[in-house]
């Protein structure tokens, strides 16, 4: 099952939800921001477990489970990288050590999305 | 005799005020000229005679006088002045934003052309659709988080209003990290230089938004495109587009670690392409390869677009837009370095061109045959990749950045697809993650230090600088921007769409993607009258398999 009304539903209310929660959080309405950011909220948490409630409608896909603990890994490397280039430079003032923190934690980061994320997206790919 | 006195006191009375009123009138010489340039200047009478030449419309007679008792003054000529600076950069701006508007045609038109024609449908609305969902979320918050605290740009009078930059301490430095003014441009941020900036960012911030479409076309649901993209506007774009452009941290490199001008991305090879991209291969990652794509030994089976005259014209609406893309993030065209803009135009030019040369030549050498698609994917390549230096370098630079991106560009399409077995219909990952870090990374190494935007770039004084020319720290900036691109933006998006997958599901059906996404997802096809061609027998069969 594609397309639906439901799905036409929801999406309305994610957009309402979205727009009250963002009016509330701005401060519109003076005393009652914070009702309309609650309610906002609350539209996208109603919005959100109807789409999970017609998920199943959708039928049977071609992408089967992905390995979450490893999904993690990736993302933790990912973002070690990330941290590697960050605080190198305060460890160093040298331009030459900031540039070799900077290559290494690329590096680092490349791994994780070159090798750990893919393999763990395609370990029960549909064409295996 | 007291009427004699009278009528002395009341001359003299008369004579101190008509020259207190000559005095007030004409207080400075360059007034008194002034003043005198318009007894000269046309009259009505002259203007009502018709002025076929253009020599008389457009004189002093058109300042505005703020004291009309005291007549023009210089000060008069000084406020129109600037006015005029104002509104010139006003208009280079919104006209340029415009055409950068007018690439949504264009990506719509590669994409949907480099799908099969039982998608097409789907796939012009996704870059239809986009458009709406980046700026309804970009108007919300998006504006907000990005912009917010950007307030100091002269050229569009100020924007004094956007004051309001969260920031954090590290390592004894303040950090900014997001904006906090401008949601629904509403309060004082409802400005005429707001909205400019706002219209001109927004429509950069729809190019990354519209590049992720691409690469899960063929098999994304639509309504979980839908949230993704207003989440991807609201959010992810904003955050780095306010660390790098927005007065963030990673332009603040420059001044708080020394590391040249900070990051520099002039255009946004890696604010808006590289985003794109790298969020384009979080989504692909998700979603899986297309049913056909990969066979059980790993080999990938080429799926041929329906389009390629769509293809190379959709490239050319590209290459017209990236004329408002770089040239017009000058955000001006009136003092502060902004005449560089036909430099600028230049750059973009040369390099679309021999990344279109990089390309054409690699695949005609090695595959035999000067191949359409990854042409047009060069030509991007070439113009991606000059985003970022378009505005610091040479145009032997240019050529160069372009060059290699053409070539980079089929590396990596082969690399993605063949190595990490990632399924990308267009070669958005390629094209626009690859090259637009390379583009980042080219900063930091042909920047040739002639630019003078105001005399400064992120509050450090000079000039933008590569490695070639003398400063190696410039390009331990762009390596920094780099690595927040790939492991925060990245991580980011995957995260998102992660939590998509969990509550809505990312994928059509097989159904669905067998039968094309047109009917069951729009409810119409893109070419009702047309009789399709089977697909190859390789694909066949891989339907069936997923089918059984």
């Amino acid at each position: 099952m594609a397309a639906n009304k439901q799905q036409g539903s929801s999406i309305t209310l994610f957009l309402l939800g979205f727009t009250a929660a963002g009016a509330g959080y701005a401060g519109f309405g003076g005393g009652i921001s914070k009702a309309i950011l609650a309610v906002g909220l609350l539209l996208l948490a109603f919005a959100f477990w109807r789409f999970f409630s017609i998920k199943p409608l959708e039928g049977k896909v071609a992408l089967k489970s992905q390995p979450a603990v490893v999904k993690l890994a990736g993302l933790a490397i990912n973002i070690a990288g990330w941290l590697i280039v960050v605080f190198s430079v305060h460890i160093t003032k040298s331009v030459g050590g900031r540039m070799a923190g900077a290559i290494l934690g690329i590096l680092v980061s490349l791994l994780s999305l070159v090798v750990v994320l893919p393999s763990a997206c395609n370990k029960n790919a549909i064409w295996k | 005799m007291k009427m004699t006195r009278r009528i002395a006191v009341m001359c003299a009375l008369g004579l101190c005020l008509s020259a207190g009123r000559i005095a007030h009138a004409a207080s400075t010489p360059a007034d008194a000229e002034l003043q005198t340039g318009l007894t000269k200047a046309p009259t009505t009478a002259d203007l009502q005679k018709g002025d076929p030449g253009g020599s008389i419309t457009g004189t002093i007679n058109d300042v505005p006088i703020g004291d009309t008792k005291a007549g023009i003054t210089s000060v008069d000529v000084a406020n129109q002045v600037g006015q005029n600076k104002v509104a010139v950069n006003f208009v280079w701006t919104l006209v340029t934003g415009f055409l950068v508007m007018f690439m949504q045609a264009g990506f719509a038109m590669v994409e949907a052309g480099l799908c099969r024609v039982k998608n097409a449908n789907h796939t012009y609305m996704m870059n239809f659709m986009v458009y709406a969902c980046g700026l309804f979320a970009y108007w919300v918050i998006g504006f907000c988080i990005q912009m917010g605290g950007a307030a100091g740009n002269g050229n569009l009078g100020g924007l004094q209003s956007l004051v309001g930059e969260h920031t954090l301490s590290f390592f004894g430095q303040s950090w900014g990290i997001f904006g906090q003014s401008g949601m629904f441009l509403a309060g004082h941020t409802y400005d005429v230089g707001v909205m400019v900036i706002f219209l001109f960012e927004m429509v950069f911030m729809d190019t990354a938004l519209t590049i992720v479409t691409g690469a899960c076309a063929e098999r994304w649901k639509f309504a979980t495109f839908f949230v993704s993209s207003v989440l991807m506007g609201a959010f992810t774009y904003p955050l780095y587009g306010n660390w790098a452009w927005g007065g963030g941290w990673l332009s603040q490199l420059g001044v708080n670690a020394g590391l040249g001008k900070g990051y520099c991305d002039f255009a946004g090879s890696g604010v808006v392409h590289a985003v794109g991209g790298l969020s384009a291969l979080a989504c692909s990652l998700i979603l899986g390869p297309r049913i056909g794509k990969f066979n059980k030994d790993g080999s990938s089976n080429a799926i041929i677009g329906h389009d390629i005259s769509a293809v190379l014209i959709g490239c050319f609406i590209l290459a017209f837009g990236w004329f408002g893309f770089n040239p017009g993030s000058t955000l001006g065209a009136s003092a502060a370095g902004c005449l560089r803009i036909g430099s600028i135009a230049v750059n973009t030019m040369l390099a679309g061109c021999t990344g279109t040369f990089g390309a054409v030549l690699y695949m005609w050498s090695l595959k035999g045959k000067p191949d359409a698609s990854m042409s047009g994917n060069g030509l991007l390549a070439g113009l991606v990749a000059i985003t970022a230096p378009s505005g610091f370098v040479s145009t032997a630079g240019a050529a160069i950045i372009g060059l290699v991106a053409g070539v980079l560009v089929c590396l990596s399409v082969t690399f993605i697809e063949n190595v990490m077995k990632v399924d990308d219909p267009v070669g958005a990952i390629s094209v626009h993650g690859t090259c637009g870090l390379w583009g980042v990374i080219s900063v930091g190494l042909l920047a040739d230090g002639t630019s003078n935007y105001g005399g400064s770039w992120n509050g450090v004084t000079g000039s933008v600088t590569g490695l070639f020319y003398g400063d190696s720290s410039q390009l331990v900036a762009q390596l920094i921007g780099c690595a927040t691109l790939i492991g925060i933006v990245f991580s980011l998006t995957f995260v998102i769409n992660w939590v998509l997958e969990i509550l809505m599901g990312q994928r059509v059906s097989i159904e669905t993607e067998v039968a094309g996404l047109d009917i069951p997802e729009m409810g119409q096809l893109g070419y009702p009258e047309f009789v399709f061609k089977p697909e190859p027998e390789i694909l066949l069969a891989a339907n069936e398999a997923a089918l059984a």
